[in-house]
């Protein structure tokens, strides 16, 4: 009786991303688009929820939506509200822009018209454990390099802001 | 045909059982933040050696009725360089997540609206969304003090989000789910999660205070210095909306911690009457939610760098070591109960006597620092 409401929900899930992708990049309102990103990784989340990992979908959500757009806002925050030409800077770089822009997205385009039909994912349930298990036991040293990396990027920043007369 | 729960057809009664569950969500919101408010007035009032409200219904108990309804008949007003569409999303954002936050709360043994395996991440994440309203709010409103605000909320509500999550992983670690309801399972006897894991709970119990911007650490809301914060250029109901927003999360932090630490529905007589799961649920629930108010009754408001620093320099590296020590026992003893609560007790004890001996050294530097740009001033206007 329901099974309308999964293309139904992928179709909205797959409008928000690439909706709210186009206009991040398009729109010249720098808190709208702060705000359409919260709503491009809220549709993500939504991606996630339908293939059954839920675990991601959350954390999707806690790590994007509650802590990197909030980031983001807070240093839109101290830009002033009225139109101005953010246009400017860019100009020039168009052409290239686009070149770059083809030579990435050529790949992607060619990856996703060749995709086949994935396996089909483990039997509704938890993906906490199967999540938890690959990461600290078949991935745990990308893992484990990962971290060390955010931990230098974390003291790097530290290092950076700190005053001098300290 | 299969029939579902009431004879109703199964696919039917799932729709069914969503509507009822959202009815009772807001209807547990709203009475809940009517409550709150009579009993945040009355017992500040007690606190203060006043009556509180009395004029209205027996004992000023249709005072926040009263309140309500002016709430709800006031003129909606929006400044004119607002930024319409962000001022008048923001309450929205705020309010929705955490009426969202509620279909997980175990009220009682088969009285969850859903018991979700991951139960403690989905309210942790509803958690984290509602800074984004507040910042939006206090972005929108076009004003500085509102700015300020946000600016504070966002700073103040992402560092406590660290030792909040630090202390929820401890208890994970105990107890071995992330679901609500296995949770409450994991504690039936007076040997509640408290005793073995209290270090947590105060990391948790003080990350909270400051997520639900309560005293004293309702700095994005600060009267004397803000006006009011972000809240500044709302009134009638969208303020109203902010307002409940604010009494529902001290309920679902409230609820959690009731859960976590002290066994949530379990208490004597559930075996025999579910129903009373619901009555030690909500008893449990509101004693936090009146340890806030007392809390707000009692304690001066923090500076916002004593805020920051206490949160960085103090509660996470304890809560790392707690979650440390609290991984490492439970790896190396088949029964870690004893020694987790001994490493958590000591951890407790360290806190509560090592802050008065850091703040006195602290106390001591600024004052030999005072005295001598005094010394350094009186030299300079010497003849």
């Amino acid at each position: 009786m329901f099974d309308f409401l999964e293309p139904l929900f992928f179709a909205l899930f797959a409008l928000g991303i690439i909706g709210a992708g186009a206009a991040v990049v398009l729109l010249r309102r720098i808190t709208a688009q702060a705000l359409l990103m919260a709503l491009t990784f809220a549709c993500m989340a939504g991606m996630f929820l339908l293939l059954g990992a839920e675990t991601i979908a959350l954390f999707q959500v806690l790590i994007y939506v509650g802590a990197i757009t909030i980031l983001i806002l807070f240093g839109v925050m101290f830009t002033k509200q009225e139109e101005r030409a953010y246009g400017l800077f860019f100009q020039k770089q168009a052409p290239l822009a686009t070149g770059l822009a083809v030579i990435v997205a050529l790949p992607v385009v060619i990856l996703a018209f060749s995709f086949k039909d994935p396996a089909t994912p483990s039997a509704r349930g938890s993906d906490l454990i199967p999540l938890a298990t690959s990461l600290f036991t078949d991935y745990a040293f990308p893992f484990e390099v990962a971290s060390v990396l955010l931990l230098a990027a974390l003291v790097g920043a530290i290092v950076l802001v700190k005053r001098d007369d300290q | 045909m299969p029939i579902g729960p009431f004879g109703i057809d199964p696919t039917i009664w799932a729709v069914l059982r969503l509507v009822i569950a959202v009815a009772l969500t807001i209807f547990l919101v709203l009475n809940g933040a009517l409550v709150q408010i009579f009993l945040e007035r009355k017992i500040q009032a007690v606190m203060q050696d006043r009556v509180g409200p009395y004029h209205t219904g027996p004992f000023g108990l249709l005072q926040t009725f009263a309140d309500a309804i002016k709430l709800l008949g006031k003129e909606d007003i929006r400044a004119k360089l607002t930024d319409a569409p962000f001022f008048l999303a923001a309450p929205a954002i705020v309010f929705s997540p955490m009426v969202a936050s509620f279909v997980v709360l175990p009220f009682g043994p088969d009285f969850t609206g859903v018991n979700l395996n991951v139960g403690l991440l989905y309210l942790t994440t509803l958690g984290s969304m509602t800074v984004l309203g507040i910042v939006i709010a206090g972005w929108a409103s076009n004003n500085k003090y509102s700015l300020m605000g946000g600016l504070r909320s966002a700073g103040q509500l992402i560092s406590y989000e660290v030792p909040g999550i630090l202390g929820l992983v401890t208890v994970v670690l105990y107890v071995g789910s992330l679901s609500m309801v296995d949770i409450t399972n994991a504690q039936p006897g007076p040997l509640v999660n408290a005793f073995i894991l209290p270090f947590a709970f105060l990391t948790y119990f003080i990350a909270a205070l400051a997520e639900t911007n309560r005293n004293p650490f309702d700095l994005p809301e600060a009267e004397s210095e803000l006006v009011a914060g972000f809240l500044t250029e709302y009134s009638g109901m969208r303020w109203g909306v902010f307002f409940l927003a604010e009494y529902g999360e001290v309920t679902v932090v409230s609820a959690i911690m009731a859960t976590l630490w002290f066994g949530g529905w379990h208490g004597p007589g559930v075996d025999a009457v579910p129903l009373l799961g619901v009555i030690w649920f909500t008893l449990k629930t509101y004693f936090f939610v009146l340890l806030f108010m007392w809390i707000r009754a009692t304690l001066p408001r923090l500076r916002i760098d004593q805020l920051m620093g206490f949160c960085w320099k103090v509660l996470i590296p304890l809560a790392l070591v707690n979650i440390l020590l609290t991984a490492v026992l439970i790896l190396a003893f088949p029964d870690p109960r004893l020694p987790i609560a001994v490493a958590n007790w000591a951890l407790v004890a360290l806190l509560v006597v090592g802050l008065p001996f850091t703040q006195r050294r602290r106390l001591l530097r600024f004052r030999t620092r005072t005295r001598e740009s005094v010394g350094m001033r009186d030299a300079r206007l010497a003849p």
